[in-house]
């Protein structure tokens, strides 16, 4: 494996108290396979990336418990200065927003020659060099005349390329992709995906794709990861999930995308809010917005039951689920 | 950015004459304009009625107003009350002055950055509560108060300061009075750091920076900084306007004889050439300042873009 | 998140409240909703009526407040500062110009516990009943100016147009002219020795600093979704400012005129130090600081207390002013 998180924690302490974020988040990445980490805003998605990067606000963030390891050793374990080593040259992180993720007052062609003087310790003039190959290669249009331009200069589908570039500038073995495409207008949305994908493949890196849109996750992931509340509920190469479900969250999601062989049917949505993460609900965090929800789940949480070798389900009642 | 100076030059104009006409009149209520030019003795009516007509003081206030900006414009002020030429004044006193303002200036930037940098990146902690209540604190105590202050205890008590400043001036004699004009707008910018460098440090591009493995003095230097002075020091910029205007108090403490002693001597001899003069002066300068001010910010920050 | 709006170049306002114009001019585009951890997909109902946001806000910012020390603090002291202004004999029954050349500069004695100035009059007492000066002052100057710089700014900037642009430029000539300097060439004149003329010069001078806040913050105001629906429902222009925009607006109104009110019992002082502000016989911190400069060898309790009392009343209102600012803009936290 690649990366694996096991067992992990993080909790921010806020004013108004304690916002538990993650709790208990395993998964696992291979070099060159692409896992989706599913799920709503709050679900603990973006705070897991940003653990893994190392770059979580602290404080309020903190990491309580567990281990994430990269290559063989626990991230958690090294020293600030050897991580700051590992981000960027191999392990590099792509943002949702480009526009305020780039530095507005520096050219780009200096944020992204960066990597090159900082890592490789280039000289600026090589390291420019380095970004406009960088930009030919994401396939801006006149890169050598452009990499003095500034963020703000750029569309927003060039800009999210740059960031790719970034990200993929010293050729890290794995990327994390945070929301990559939500930002962009829907038809520039499946080029960046088709770019980033092609990458990937090229480089054979490993892709944490973090993303809320199922339609994105179908193309190109292989194994997908949901999250609610914090947890893992439920994981499974992507076929599998698309064909059946193994937690009634999932299957809501699901549900709740609009089909064209749908049309005139009223469009499902699950019932209820996401819980706050300041008071997660007893038992399976889900229970008060589940239809299937019984005594047992109001008072147990549930583990992360297997179905099969490759996919797991946090639902007592998962076999239920999975027949329909 | 041609077109846009040129634009900017023209707003100015209405400003400028509104700014000086408003103290054209108010100087024309403050008392008599002949009284001064007798030297220290009150005119006789005769004597004054024929300065009057000399100096077209029986004209209506919008004609003299006319009339005294046409000389201002080929450059000449008028005279003061000791029948010295007002340039002349000024060309005693600007330099005195633009020394103190420079002083100033310094310390804001050698102080007021520098603790608010410390404190942006040190936010929430004790010491960055401390700070803020000392630059609260600093804001409140008005700057006569903080230089008569600070001249009974460094000039009297311990001696380590002339309590005041000898006619020459020089940049050793006006280090405290420096501090003293300095003190409220170096608490500002102290603040005014602070709160952009906390406000920037959690903006995406920084974390963007963290995540790309920058060590963390260029994640400051090159992208934080770069962009949390730029409010910074366009503030600082435009405060060169607003110290040269408000150094009267300070200059009236230290007895420095500068922009603000010329005017405070020309208020009470009402010499109103004087006044308006040098006011015309400060608005100018004031003007000019913010004029700059806003070019800077083009230059520090790429995204704007002045057509 | 939006394109960054290229800056209007002379959108920016120099000067002493620099720092505090472009935060609180946002405060209620956040609005109490945004507090959690920073997300992109936080979207806050557009739909909320106004009434409710403005009760959310007030609301929120008083608890807040409550719990603040800083607030309480300034508040005790405002509040102590008000009761000796309204009635000074209550703890210092002497009378502030009963002096007695005698005792100049004597050091503190029984039943004299601040001493005595350069003129022999009992010091403490005079500090005490200088509070109502700076009081009287503060509060004056500081309604004049919230009055007429939000009535004009407000006007100007819900309707815009060609009387926007001339309060604009009128503003801009009103900041070129140094205040102190305003002050010493129109109060120079005035023989009158109550605060009034004071009070009117700081309003002359003042009100463009509140009517550019007033004018920004309505503009922001104005932007808000449940303004456009009003609009798009035909509420009346009078009705929209008032009832949706006015509330929502004013809250920016009030951090400012709140750190104004302290700066201007600065500038009387300072006025009064430089002998065109109040004249004796009023009595004022600053007429007792000036006159004691002269003695600050001799008698530095003279110049100590007045000095301490005016630095101690400007703090407490910038701090409320600072404590009010915090409640009300969550983003700063």
């Amino acid at each position: 494996m690649l990366l694996e998180v096991r067992d992990l924690h993080v909790e921010f302490r806020t004013r108004d108290g304690v916002a538990r974020a993650v709790n208990g988040v395993s998964y696992g990445v291979d070099a060159g396979e692409t896992l989706a980490v599913l799920g709503e805003s709050g679900s603990g998605k973006s705070v897991t990336a940003q653990a893994i990067m190392g770059i979580l606000d602290s404080p309020p963030g903190r990491i309580t418990g567990g281990e994430i390891l990269f290559q063989g050793r626990d991230l958690l374990r090294l020293k600030e200065e050897e991580r700051r080593r590992i981000r960027g040259a191999e392990m590099a992180m792509i943002f949702q927003d480009a526009l305020s993720a780039l530095n507005p007052v520096l050219p780009v062609g200096d944020q992204l020659g960066e990597m090159f003087v900082v890592h490789r310790g280039m000289s600026r003039k090589d390291a420019r060099a380095k970004a406009v190959e960088l930009m030919d290669r994401v396939r801006i249009p006149g890169a050598a005349a452009r990499v003095r331009d500034y963020p703000h200069q750029f569309s927003g589908g060039m800009r999210q390329r740059i960031m790719i570039a970034m990200a993929l500038a010293l050729e890290p073995a794995l990327i994390i992709a945070d929301e990559p495409t939500t930002a962009l207008d829907v038809t520039v949305q499946a080029q960046v995906m088709d770019l980033l994908a092609e990458l990937q493949r090229e480089l054979t890196m490993g892709l944490v794709l973090i993303t809320h849109d199922l339609g994105v996750v179908a193309d190109v992931a292989d194994r997908i990861a949901v999250m609610y509340a914090g947890r893992i509920v439920e994981s499974a190469p992507v076929h599998d999930l698309y064909k059946a479900p193994a937690h009634p969250y999932t299957r809501g999601l699901l549900d709740s995308i609009p089909r064209l062989d749908h049309k005139g049917r009223e469009l499902y949505a699950i019932k209820g809010l996401p819980p706050s993460l300041m008071h997660i609900p007893a038992g399976c965090a889900f229970h008060p917005r589940c239809t299937a929800a019984r005594d047992l789940c109001r008072t147990d949480v549930p583990p992360l039951h297997e179905v099969t070798g490759e996919r797991g389900s946090a639902c007592h009642f998962w076999r239920e689920c999975l027949d329909g | 950015m041609g077109p846009y100076v040129v634009r900017r030059l023209l707003q100015m104009v209405p400003v400028f004459a509104g700014a000086t006409l408003l103290i054209f009149l108010m100087v024309n209520v403050m008392g008599d304009p002949v009284a001064g030019l007798c030297g220290e003795r009150q005119c006789d009516p005769a004597t004054a009625a024929r300065l009057k007509q000399e100096f077209g003081l029986d004209q209506p206030v919008w004609q003299q107003y006319l009339t005294y900006m046409g000389n201002v414009f080929t450059g000449d002020f008028g005279t003061a009350f000791n029948g010295q030429k007002v340039t002349e004044l000024m060309a005693t006193s600007f330099p005195v002055t633009l020394r103190l303002t420079i002083v100033a200036i310094l310390f804001e930037i050698a102080i007021g950055v520098t603790l608010g940098v410390a404190m942006g990146l040190r936010r929430g902690r004790p010491v960055d509560t401390g700070v803020l209540l000392v630059t609260l604190v600093v804001i409140s105590v008005p700057t006569f108060v903080t230089g008569l202050l600070l001249q009974l205890l460094l000039g009297v008590e311990w001696g380590w300061i002339k309590p005041s400043v000898s006619w020459q001036a020089g940049f050793d004699e006006l280090i405290v009075p420096g501090l003293v004009l300095a003190s409220v707008s170096l608490a500002y910018v102290t603040r005014l750091t602070r709160t952009s460098i906390a406000e920037n440090a959690r903006a995406d591009y920084v974390r963007t920076a963290v995540a790309k493995g920058l060590p963390r003095h260029r994640v400051i230097v090159r992208h934080l900084l770069r962009n949390s002075l730029i409010p910074v020091v366009t503030f600082i910029g435009a405060d060169v306007g607003f110290l040269m205007g408000g150094a009267i108090v300070t200059e009236r403490i230290f007895n420095i004889h500068g922009v603000g002693y010329q005017l405070y001597q020309g208020i009470l001899r009402q010499s109103t050439q004087t006044v308006v003069g040098f006011v015309t002066v400060l608005v100018l300068v004031f003007l000019v300042a913010n004029l700059l001010v806003d070019l800077l910010y083009a230059v520090l920050d790429p995204r704007i873009r002045y057509a | 998140m939006p394109e960054p709006q290229p800056l209007e170049p002379s959108s920016y306002v120099p000067g002493g409240t620099a720092e505090l114009v472009p935060a609180d001019a946002e405060i209620l585009r956040t609005g109490p909703g945004g507090r959690g951890p920073r997300g992109p997909d936080t979207t806050a109902a557009p739909s909320v009526a106004a009434e409710e946001r403005v009760r959310s806000l007030w609301s929120d910012a008083w608890h807040d407040l409550r719990r603040n020390p800083v607030f309480l603090v300034s508040a005790l002291v405002i509040l102590f500062l008000v009761l000796i202004a309204l009635w000074p004999q209550l703890i210092a029954p002497g009378n502030p110009l009963d002096c007695d050349l005698a005792k100049a500069q004597q050091g503190p004695g029984p039943g004299h516990p601040f001493g005595f100035n350069g003129q022999g009059c009992d010091v403490y007492t005079r500090t005490v009943h200088g509070a109502r000066t700076s009081v009287t002052v503060g509060v004056c100057a500081t309604l004049g100016v919230a009055v007429l710089g939000s009535v004009l700014g407000g006007l100007a900037g819900f309707f815009g147009g060609v009387g926007d642009a001339i309060l604009s430029r009128v503003t801009d000539v009103f900041f070129a002219i140094p205040v102190v300097l305003g002050g010493l060439v129109l109060l120079s004149v005035v023989t009158s020795s109550t605060v009034w003329p004071v009070i009117g010069f700081m309003v002359l001078l003042g009100w463009p600093q509140i009517s550019r806040i007033a004018r920004g913050s309505v503009i922001t105001a104005r932007q808000n979704d449940y303004v456009q629906a009003a609009r798009a429902l035909g509420a009346s222009p009078m009705r929209i400012l008032l009832r949706h925009i006015a509330p929502n607006a004013i809250a920016p109104v009030i951090v400012v005129a709140t750190i104004a009110l302290g700066t201007y019992i600065a500038l009387e002082a300072t006025l009064s130090y430089l002998g065109v502000g109040l004249k004796p016989p009023s009595v004022s911190w600053g007429i007792d600081i000036s006159a004691a400069s002269p003695y600050i060898r001799n008698a530095p309790h003279a110049l100590l207390w007045p000095s301490g009392a005016l630095a101690v009343t400007v703090l407490a209102f910038i701090m409320l002013g600072d404590a009010v600012r915090d409640a009300l803009d969550p983003r700063l936290r």
